[in-house]
């Protein structure tokens, strides 16, 4: 086969323009990243939270260098906590902005929406929303959840109750909400599969002024832990309020609201807080001591000198949001960012080291929290939003 | 346990007794059920917190000025949602505008002070007992309102004027009584009463935009049960609601209770479908 000088020269200025042209424009290029907070609306403190966690580690990435020299930029769209506005802000990511992974929402229900959405449009999505069939590998295989499932949150409650407490008969009570009557319904079978008697189970009205009477048939089937699901905290108040009034010494274990600011400004006494343990992670609460753990401290200081506040929302909103965009710099840094090495990349991610948890995930599983990072803690220790864990953990 | 049935149950149905007059009284002056009713409730619990609680005032001033924000969302009620629609009242067109400001109040309160519910002060400094200050507010609050509505429309010459208003709003016009004013007097009346249910109860049912919806559903059962524009027919049913109610919480518990409530309104209204204490209306031919 003979080669001509036509050929030598184009293939020789496609050479050029390989070697020269197509770096350049990447080094200049930032890389997008597509992020779906609830920022306004009725659940937007959690975004609020974790948009906090976010925006310091973007700074950090972009003034250590980015990756391989390409600055990160957030597209930010809003949801204001509404599952429409998600749809139509992860269409508008995917499809106008040409986002290379998208990180959100950060709330159940608009994640609901947008999850089969993002699996058509190619865009691998990491997301830290509870509940269960939000991750399938099978009908969403570039989708990746870096915080606890539904079922990791009620079993560790009920671990703490049964195995740590030493209590066999529980109340389970929740609002009327799609999450209350789901957790009742997915956790009740959990905890009689460990032994436990279930004496009360049942779905309450949240606008129920008096609890009184769901709390006296609770007390005379012999409950000796009550444990709530509902992230109302009107509802969670008023049952700390009356098992108070009833001075009834039982153990209220369950969803994190328990432990909120929200929660506490309606109790009647500060001290009804006492024994009242919500949900947390290992990895951003103090010991008995008081102290948190070297990486959690060393970020908490990060976060003093950046001035970020914490006082009024919650350490592991801060540090998911933190973690999330360096875990997907690190598959980028690795692999680059188009969607199909991401996702590969991520499908063998083990333990990535956050400040919220150690993130894992395989092919076959994209829940990457970890089971025993998820503890319960003392509601009445909240202190620049971090707790201290409940009796019987070990440091 | 009794006792605890008793106390809650009366207090809840005081305040669904309350929400009841307040359907009537703007029934009364202009055949309209405004269903901004349980909106008025909830705005003078969100309204005396922000007063007393957030603003500082003292409780006297704080509950002055929660009443005069009732007065003022029933004069808007009456010119804004049902003045336009007087004359079409057969097309029940009131039913959309008075339901539509509700909602619009209902979505302003959640934006502008929370959506979640938020704590209603301590109105007197006293220690919490069983009869607690939660309970017996809002009897006080009903037996005011009773005694102050039968003095004003029995012994006052105003009084006189709405049930005139109330009976035959034509005749009265004739006889030159400024049926628009007095109309606007009602909705300013029932605005104050509907904020006092919400103050009153406030410690029970917190500053919560959600109540508007909870109030407007449960104050619309007593004026249902108690003959419409009946306010005894209406105290008597909102005590019996609430007795019911929370007879059903202890007996059956959570959603069986309000399945209950539901079953036995729906049984009442199929025997008697103009009331308990209402009369049959007759129609002239």
């Amino acid at each position: 086969m003979s080669i001509t000088r036509r050929q030598v020269l184009a293939s020789g200025a496609a050479a050029i323009a390989g070697s020269f042209v197509k770096p350049a424009i990447a080094a200049k290029e930032p890389i997008l990243i597509g992020y779906l907070p609830a920022l306004t609306g009725p659940s937007s403190s959690t975004g609020v939270g974790i948009n906090r966690g976010i925006q310091l580690a973007v700074q950090e990435i972009n003034a250590g260098g980015g990756i391989d020299g390409r600055q990160i930029e957030l597209i930010t769209r809003d949801t204001q906590s509404d599952p429409t506005k998600a749809v139509n802000g992860a269409a508008e990511l995917t499809r106008g902005q040409k986002v290379s992974v998208v990180f959100g929402p950060v709330n159940s229900g608009e994640s609901l929406a947008v999850v089969p959405l993002l699996a058509r449009t190619n865009t691998p999505q990491v997301h830290p929303c509870w509940v269960d069939s939000l991750t399938d590998p099978k009908k969403y295989p570039m989708c990746f959840r870096n915080a606890p499932t539904n079922q990791q949150i009620g079993g560790a409650a009920n671990r703490y109750v049964v195995d740590v407490l030493k209590r066999k008969k529980v109340a389970v009570i929740s609002d009327t909400t799609g999450y209350g009557t789901a957790s009742v319904n997915a956790y009740v079978p959990m905890l009689k599969a460990k032994g436990a008697e279930v004496v009360y189970q049942g779905n309450v009205d949240a606008a129920n002024p008096d609890l009184k009477p769901e709390l006296l048939r609770m007390q005379s089937a012999g409950a000796e832990a009550i444990m709530p699901w509902s992230v109302n905290a009107g509802f969670l108040s008023r049952i700390i309020n009356t098992r108070g009034q009833m001075q009834w010494d039982v153990p209220i274990v369950g969803q994190t609201t328990l432990g909120s600011g929200q929660t506490q400004a309606l109790l009647e006494k500060p001290e009804y807080w006492a024994k009242v343990y919500p949900n947390n992670f290992r990895p951003v609460c103090s010991a008995a001591d008081g102290k948190l753990s070297n990486r959690t401290d060393a970020f908490v200081d990060r976060l003093k000198s950046a001035k970020i506040e914490m006082g009024d929302t919650l350490l592991w909103w801060i540090a998911l949001g933190y973690d999330s965009p360096r875990m997907i710099a690190e598959a980028m840094k690795n692999v680059g960012t188009e969607p199909e090495q991401v996702v590969a990349y991520l499908n063998k991610l083990k333990e990535f080291p956050g400040v919220y948890g150690d993130i894992s995930f395989t092919p076959d599983r994209h829940d990457g929290y970890p089971d025993d990072e998820v503890v319960m803690v003392e509601a009445n220790s909240l202190k620049n939003g971090s707790f201290r864990l409940a009796p019987g953990y070990g440091s | 346990m009794v006792q605890s049935i008793v106390l809650s149950g009366v207090a809840i149905g005081c305040i669904y007794a309350l929400i009841a007059i307040t359907y009537n009284v703007m029934f009364s002056a202009s055949r309209v059920f405004s269903f901004t009713a349980g909106t008025l409730g909830m705005l003078g619990g969100v309204l005396g917190s922000l007063f007393i609680a957030r603003m500082g005032m003292p409780v006297a001033v704080g509950f002055l000025l929660a009443l005069a924000g009732g007065a003022v969302l029933g004069i808007v009620t009456e010119i804004v949602a049902v003045r336009p629609v007087l004359k079409s009242l057969d097309q029940h067109l009131y039913v959309l505008s008075t339901l539509a400001l509700a909602l619009m109040v209902q979505q302003f309160t959640a934006i502008e002070w929370s959506t979640e519910p938020q704590p209603f002060p301590r109105l007197f400094d006293i220690a919490r007992g069983e009869f607690d200050q939660q309970f017996w507010l809002p009897m006080l609050a009903c037996a005011v309102v009773i005694v102050g509505l039968e003095l004003l429309y029995r012994h006052s010459l105003i009084g006189h004027a709405f049930l005139a208003i109330a009976e035959d709003s034509f005749a009265a016009r004739a006889l030159g009584l400024p049926e628009r004013g007095l109309r606007m007097a009602s909705f300013a009346l029932a605005g104050v009463i509907g904020a006092l249910a919400g103050f009153a109860g406030g410690e029970m049912l917190l500053a919560f935009f959600a109540n508007a919806p909870m109030l407007t559903f449960y104050g619309f059962v007593p004026v249902a049960l108690g003959g419409m524009g009946n306010n005894r027919g209406a105290v008597v049913a909102g005590l019996l609601l609430g007795l019911f109610q929370q007879s059903a919480n202890f007996l059956v518990g959570g959603i069986f209770a309000s399945v209950a409530v539901f079953t036995v309104f729906i049984i009442v209204l199929l025997a008697r479908p103009e009331g308990l204490a209402g009369s049959a209306l007759r129609r002239r031919v």
